[in-house]
């Protein structure tokens, strides 16, 4: 978080952004050299320590990435259904050791047995070709079995999952706004009371509105497309299947604060995706849709991709605009929020994927047809991911406050095998037992007032026979891996957790029940992020209803 | 209205946009709540999350925890410091941290003053509970650097050393590497302080709370026994030091935080080259030169062969037979001694001083535009401008404090920053105009930019209707300049100068500075008078966050003119031929004083060969080294029958002497210096004078008396004290009213100082617009075509002037040698590599000098510094100087080049 670093990397404008410039001197050989590195900073007026200190941070750009050709993912989902060694000792007949590294969560949860080689993500039954996938890159074959298939359903009226339909059609409703006034528009926003999808559910319309009270000729809307929770892959679906809500969601965004830069952050680990939302993007400019002046309104709008790196925290918005503007990402204080003091410095609203497609609905039926939807404070219909431990595993778009077994029983029809718990809402969201299925609807109030989280609300299964220590040693081993590193009790806190269970789990070492409260109190109280501070939540729960499980690993 | 909130159930008025941290601080006791990422000159940053408390919107509501340190104080709210669950928090903190931290205190270097002891102590940790686990505690010590030491070992990752690198030094030598667990210090690609571009300001250092980086003093260590504050002595800046001794033994040197000049931040040279005050070379006793051999002789033999010699030519010659050349290194009390020596004892205005060679054209052109030769303003205006105009002075080597905050106002994007200057200095790299003019042609553009902006309508009509005149006269003049022939002459695009120009004249606040490449100019008095003049045209003068700023070279060369080192104003600036000046002067010291004009130095150099200068006495300069054109200053001295030297060491200047005076450094006595912005600070003796040794001041008054005045003896207050007296503008100075930073003056006699001049009425009454166009300068006129390139001079960061400090301190290990600076091209074309020697001849002389290749400069320019004796460059330089003041042209030196193998490097040695 410096101030000087946002200004001067701010210069060169969204165009020239020394990030992508990272990501692509780290193609051939898996990181940027020493004297690339030296050279972006000079361009860029900042110190070689910046420009190293950035590449160091992120996995695919960091000097030990150097030579990885094959990565495995190790997200909630793979490791559960304990598909990922088999994966690993098949590549191994491809590649040497060294040459295979991991990816967290590739967003394969339905049907796991997910690895990355060469731009493309492959799951399932794709481990059985391996010799067409896996060819020389320099041959340019192009492997056509990354693609994977997924029921996607609504259990009521499709909105978010409505069919596309053509380019046309779809952005009439953009049209017709841009000869409203704005503020109008935002309105309608804020009458659906559309929550934010990303996990923190803060209305959309009140950001908006923030980002739309700052006076600045230049402003950003940033799509947060970094979608890292394990088990989650419905901002994926979105944007490799439905790009335009996405991109819609942007441009109302950018008319509603006058913003005319639209930035979509696309996580390293959905190669896929970017080139369908860059097709998308292409689409609308030869549709006249993006560029000065969209259909005679004043308003101008343009896009731009970034593809992030491979880190978790870049989820976490102030990560993602240090990282989109090529600092290191780590978290920001607050204030100044990003309305105020965004990228470069400059007002900024930033907004999940699911959230920003939700206003191709809102902009053509009116707020009050979102409001309509679901429960008095939720409002709407939300995406839930299920992963392969469910006999129909797919994305599947329910209303809010539609109960969750309706979800796990009616539309994923039960488990396949033995389930012992559900983690809702990935790594920082709750660990919900199955009896407490019962009890929760799809909605932010339900799961708040049980002591769980519905986050993204994506469902990954804990099978019977998986350890519930070790699911907490895989929490905080993630936590920890992920930790940004800025505050004192994440970066200390998380590694220490997952030392005391990884004790406990491989020697006759007892935790201190009090000392191991005492650290979830401290990440919960201390943390400055979500990050630190919403690693306890699942570890909790884990404690209260598994207690006879744990009881031997503590005294 | 006030609005309140509540700490521990107690009411207090808050600030708005405070955060909770510092509206806790202001009422309750520093360490009520504890921090370790928080510092007095950074961001709030919120790594650490001690400094956590807990609020609520009611009393003894639900609370949230907050880190104090960023989060914003609200009305209303009730903030709770020391609930058993925030004490809980703080010590669960620390002792993950102690998890990662080696605890061996008692052998640590900060051991009893580490930020981490502290509160370790205070949050009351007994044991760390947990197992031992993953560790960074085999980090070895980085020990490459001659001053800066790392041990991240004992790094905390508070941030503060990165963020001082970034927010205060601006240089981002520091930042993280890795992430979570492994997230750790780097300075530059992973490499060590010796190796990465660490500019040494030791802001890091004096930023981190435990000892994982400090420096070679150790200056967080606790042997000293005593602290004194003072004035550096190395720059214009006037940075405030805290200076740590032991047993008469200086230690190390830090910034004090409440010091308004530099809050907390120095330089290398203010914190770390201060051990040439007890270096084996100081001189230790007077000497007098008997058969071309210095012998050591005693005060008294040495006091009576002065005045014996003084009295004779006095007799003999006339008073005018004697000069001195008095030091912008010593304090304003001893300058005022000097000159007044020299004026009543010997009765003549021969007195000078190396202002002369410096800003003697700021003084002469402010005074006619203005009335007063001094800035109009402060630095910390900075915090209220929009725009800067840098012209001929690169302040990031030669006034690194200034500079530092000049930087950091052009990082951000919402300022104008206008350089004007050859070369690409680091200022011009995040400049928003760079207008890099061929040397000699200052008066080119500025004279451009004014004609844009009048044509442009941008200039203030109502500042120059009612604050100015002559202007009808200069608009004819600027309106009927030749663009063709500025533009081609200067080399500068003319809409590159347009687009400045109105940048300049646009601006709501527009602050100048400027520096030696104004001054030291054929055409340097006009310089400033234009400088001057773009701010009446725009009317950025009288207010915060304007003003025409001089960056003063040495740390006392705005205060030996205010004392009256010239030998045409006495002390106060009042003019000596005046006849009622001169009834006041002779009222006041008791003696009469002569009313004709002095020689300037270079006229002493003259007056010198034509065999008309007696007598030389030249305190602190080393006029050999770093006046122009070296052989004919060699050839006065030796024309000179007595040349005395008052020194610190034997300079080159020295070696020429007849009889050498061992004066004292300024860590070693009492005075004033006054910095740029005439700010006169009260330096205090951190120890005696090294033996054999005298403060400067202590001499004259001792030579006084043996002459027969009747002079007291130095004492900074009785001096103070005398001096009001006489200089109008210090009526309300005492030794007491100083204080830990000083007064501005002028100083009314009840003791209200001055930030802003000219408010409202100038010292002249109008200000005063005058039209001068550009000349090309006679050096390049009579030598320019068969001496092809420009040489330029500038400074290095590492070294101060003739370097007679600098090199002796490990100063010396960062930079050991002067180098030229020349473009790719010009390399090429003469066949030149990186390192070879280059032999630079101009019609004065040769030298050889090491080449860097860089286009930092352009085609046909070169530039080096004349810090070494080895390289001696003022062997190239000429008689041209400024029309007005006699500044010699440093800045324009006709030469040509070849390679060479280095046997004129040493031709002086």
């Amino acid at each position: 978080m410096s101030d000087n670093l946002s200004e001067l990397l701010g210069r060169k404008g969204i165009k020239d952004n020394l990030f992508n410039k990272m990501g692509e001197l780290a193609k051939p050989e898996g990181a940027p050299s020493d004297d690339e590195l030296a050279k972006l900073a000079n361009d860029f007026l900042i110190g070689t320590a910046n420009t190293f200190g950035t590449a160091s941070f992120y996995d695919f750009l960091k000097p030990e990435n150097k030579g990885k050709k094959a990565y495995v993912c190790n997200g909630t989902a793979c490791v559960c259904a304990g598909t990922q060694d088999n994966v690993i000792d098949m590549l191994k007949t491809k590649f040497k050791a060294e040459e295979i590294g991991h990816m967290t969560c590739l967003g394969r949860c339905h049907e796991n047995s997910a690895f990355h080689y060469n731009g493309k993500n492959y799951s399932g039954s794709a481990l059985e070709n391996l010799n067409t996938i896996i060819v020389p890159i320099a041959t340019g074959t192009e492997s056509e079995l990354n693609q994977d298939s997924y029921s996607v359903k609504a259990s009521g009226k499709p909105i978010l999952t409505e069919a596309f339909t053509n380019i046309e059609d779809y952005y009439k409703p953009f049209k017709e706004a841009l000869k409203k006034d704005s503020a109008k528009i935002l309105e309608e926003i804020k009458t659906s009371n559309v929550r934010g999808r990303g996990g923190a559910g803060f209305p959309m319309g009140m950001k908006l509105q923030f980002c739309r009270n700052e006076q600045n000729d230049t402003k950003f809307i940033i799509c947060n497309a970094d979608e890292g929770d394990p088990g989650a892959y419905s901002d994926r679906y979105l944007l490799e299947q439905q790009p335009h809500s996405v991109l819609f969601g942007m441009l109302i965004s950018g008319y509603v604060t006058h913003a005319s830069y639209g930035i979509v952050y696309i996580r390293a680990e959905y190669p896929e995706a970017k080139h369908i939302v860059q097709n998308a993007i292409d689409e609308l400019r030869s549709e006249g849709l993006i560029g000065n002046n969209i259909d005679d309104s004043e308003f101008n709008f343009d896009f731009k991709i970034i593809q992030a790196q491979g880190s978790y925290i870049c989820g976490e918005e102030t990560a993602l605009i240090n990282s989109i503007e090529g600092q290191r990402p780590e978290v920001r204080v607050r204030p100044p929020f990003p309305a105020q003091k965004g990228l470069f410095n400059k007002p900024t609203t930033v907004n999940n994927v699911e959230t920003l497609s939700a206003l191709h609905y809102i902009i053509t039926n009116g707020g009050m047809a979102w409001k309509s939807i679901g429960t008095e404070r939720s409002s709407g219909t939300k995406l839930v991911c299920l992963d392969s431990f469910f006999n129909n595993p797919g994305m599947y778009e329910v209303e809010m406050g539609t109960p969750l077994s309706v979800v796990v029983n009616n539309l994923g029809g039960g488990f396949k095998s033995n389930v012992k718990a559900l983690q809702i809402g990935g790594p920082l969201g709750g660990l919900v037992p199955v009896s407490k299925i019962k009890d929760l609807t799809i909605d932010f109030e339900s799961f708040s007032k049980e002591g769980f989280l519905l986050g993204h609300a994506s469902i990954v299964c804990i099978p019977e026979d998986y350890s519930i220590m070790k699911l907490i040693e895989h929490l905080f081993d993630f936590a920890s891996y992920e930790s940004c590193g800025k505050c004192f009790p994440c970066r200390l806190g998380t590694k220490r957790g997952q030392e005391l269970a990884t004790k406990a789990l491989t020697s006759d070492y007892k935790i201190d029940k009090t000392l191991f409260t005492d650290l979830l109190t401290t990440l919960e109280q201390g943390s400055l992020c979500a990050h630190g501070g919403g690693i306890p939540l699942p570890v909790r729960n884990a404690m209260q209803y598994f207690d006879d499980e744990l009881k031997q690993y503590f005294n | 209205m006030t609005k309140n909130a509540y700490i521990d159930h107690q009411e207090f008025e808050i600030v708005e946009g405070e955060t909770i941290l510092s509206f806790i601080r202001r009422y309750k006791e520093k360490n009520l709540i504890p921090t370790l990422c928080d510092a007095p000159n950074l961001e709030p940053f919120g790594s650490c999350r001690v400094c956590s408390v807990e609020v609520a919107l009611e009393e003894n509501g639900s609370v949230k925890t907050l880190a104090s340190c960023h989060a914003p104080v609200a009305e209303g709210q009730y903030i709770y410091t020391s609930t058993e669950s925030v004490k809980a928090l703080r010590k669960n903190i620390i002792e993950l941290v102690l998890t990662d931290h080696p605890l061996d205190c008692l052998t640590c270097e900060v051991n009893g003053n580490c930020e981490l002891q502290t509160v370790a102590a205070q949050v009351g940790i007994r044991e760390v509970r947990y197992p031992e686990g993953d560790n960074h505690l085999y980090r070895m010590k980085d020990l490459s650097h001659p001053y800066m030491t790392s041990d991240l070992s004992k790094c905390i990752n508070c941030y503060r050393c990165v963020r001082a690198c970034d927010e205060v030094q601006g240089e981002f030598v520091l930042s993280m590497s890795g992430r979570g667990f492994d997230t750790h210090i780097i300075k530059g690609l992973d490499e060590s302080f010796m190796d990465s571009d660490c500019v040494s300001c030791g802001a890091c250092s004096q930023a981190c709370p435990t000892s994982a980086i400090s420096d070679v003093f150790q200056s967080k260590a606790i042997y000293a026994t005593h602290s004194t504050r003072t004035i550096c002595t190395y720059c214009g800046v006037g940075c405030n030091l805290e200076v740590s001794t032991s047993n008469g033994e200086i230690l190390s040197i830090t910034a004090p935080y409440d010091a308004e000049v530099n809050q907390g931040h120095t330089c290398i040279k203010g914190r770390y080259a201060f051990k040439f005050y007890n270096h084996p070379d100081r001189l230790n006793s007077p000497m007098i030169k008997r058969n071309d051999k210095f012998e050591k002789v005693g005060w008294d033999e040495v006091y009576e062969f002065i005045s014996s010699k003084l009295s004779a030519y006095k007799n003999e010659f006339g008073s005018d037979s004697i000069a001195g050349i008095s030091s912008a290194r010593c304090t304003n009390e001893e300058n005022y001694l000097m000159q007044k020596f020299i004026r009543t004892v010997i009765g003549t205005n021969n007195i000078d001083g190396c202002a002369r060679v410096c800003h003697s054209p700021t003084a002469l052109g402010m005074q006619r535009t203005f009335g007063t030769g001094a800035a109009t303003n402060s630095i910390d205006d900075l915090k209220d401008t929009n725009c800067i105009m840098v012209i001929g002075a690169n302040p990031t080597d030669a006034h690194p404090v200034t500079g530092a905050k000049l930087k950091q106002f052009a990082m951000k994007l919402d300022n104008v920053s206008i350089v004007i200057d050859p070369r690409r200095t680091e200022l011009a790299r995040y400049a928003t105009h760079h207008l890099a003019l061929r040397p000699g042609t200052n008066v080119a553009v500025l004279n451009m930019m004014m004609y844009y902006i009048i044509s442009e309508g941008l200039a203030d009509a109502n500042f120059i209707a009612n604050r100015t005149e002559g202007f009808e006269e200069f608009k004819k003049e600027i309106l009927s300049i030749d663009i063709d022939k500025l533009e081609a002459v200067s080399g500068v695009n003319r809409n590159e100068v347009r687009e400045a120009a109105i940048a300049y004249a646009s601006a709501k606040n527009a602050m100048s500075f400027h520096g030696l490449g104004v001054t030291e100019h054929s055409q340097g008095t006009f310089t400033v008078m234009q400088i001057a003049d773009l701010a009446l045209l725009t009317g950025n003068i009288g207010r915060r966050g304007v003003g025409v700023n001089p960056l003063r070279g040495q740390n006392n060369v705005q205060g030996s003119a205010d004392m009256g080192v010239q030998p045409h104003q006495g002390a106060g600036y009042l003019d000596i031929t005046n006849d009622d000046v001169n009834k006041k002067y002779n009222a006041f010291y008791g003696v009469d004083v002569p009313k004709e004009i002095g020689y300037k130095i270079p006229e002493m150099f003259d007056a010198a060969l034509d065999g008309k200068l007696k007598a030389l006495w030249i305190i602190g300069e080393d006029i050999v080294q770093t006046d122009p054109n070296t052989k004919k200053v060699i050839r006065a001295l030796e024309a000179t029958d007595l040349v005395i030297v008052q020194e610190l060491f034997m300079t080159e200047t020295a070696k020429y002497a007849d009889v050498i005076l061992p004066g004292a450094s300024f860590l070693e006595k009492n005075g004033t210096f006054t910095n740029g912005e005439r700010r006169v600070q009260a330096v205090r003796q951190v120890v005696e004078p090294i033996e054999g040794s005298k403060p400067d001041g202590q001499i004259i008054v001792e030579i006084m008396n043996k002459m027969g005045y009747p002079q007291a003896d130095y004492t900074p207050d009785g001096m103070l004290e005398e001096i009001s007296q006489i200089v109008p503008f210090f009526a309300g100075i005492t030794w007491d009213r100083l204080g830990k930073n000083g007064l501005q003056w002028p100083v009314a006699k009840d003791g209200t100082d001055t930030q802003i001049l000219h408010k409202t009425d100038f010292k002249r009454g109008k200000g005063y617009f005058e039209f001068n166009a550009w000349e090309e300068t006679m050096e390049l006129q009579s030598h320019a075509k068969d001496y092809p390139y420009i040489l330029t001079t500038n400074r290095e960061l590492e070294h101060y002037n003739c370097g007679a400090m600098t090199r002796r301190t490990a100063n010396e290990e960062l930079l050991q040698d002067d180098y030229l600076m020349i473009h790719p091209e010009d390399a090429k074309e003469n066949l030149i590599n990186e390192g070879d020697y280059v032999c630079l001849e101009s019609p004065r002389g040769k030298v050889d000098v090491k080449a860097r290749i860089t286009d930092e400069v352009k085609k046909g320019i070169l530039s080096t510094t004349f810090h070494f004796p080895e390289i001696m460059i003022n062997n190239l330089t000429g008689d041209i100087h400024d029309s007005e003041a006699m500044c010699p042209e440093y800045k324009v030196v006709a030469v040509r080049i070849r390679k060479s193998k280095g046997k004129f490097k040493k031709e002086l040695v």
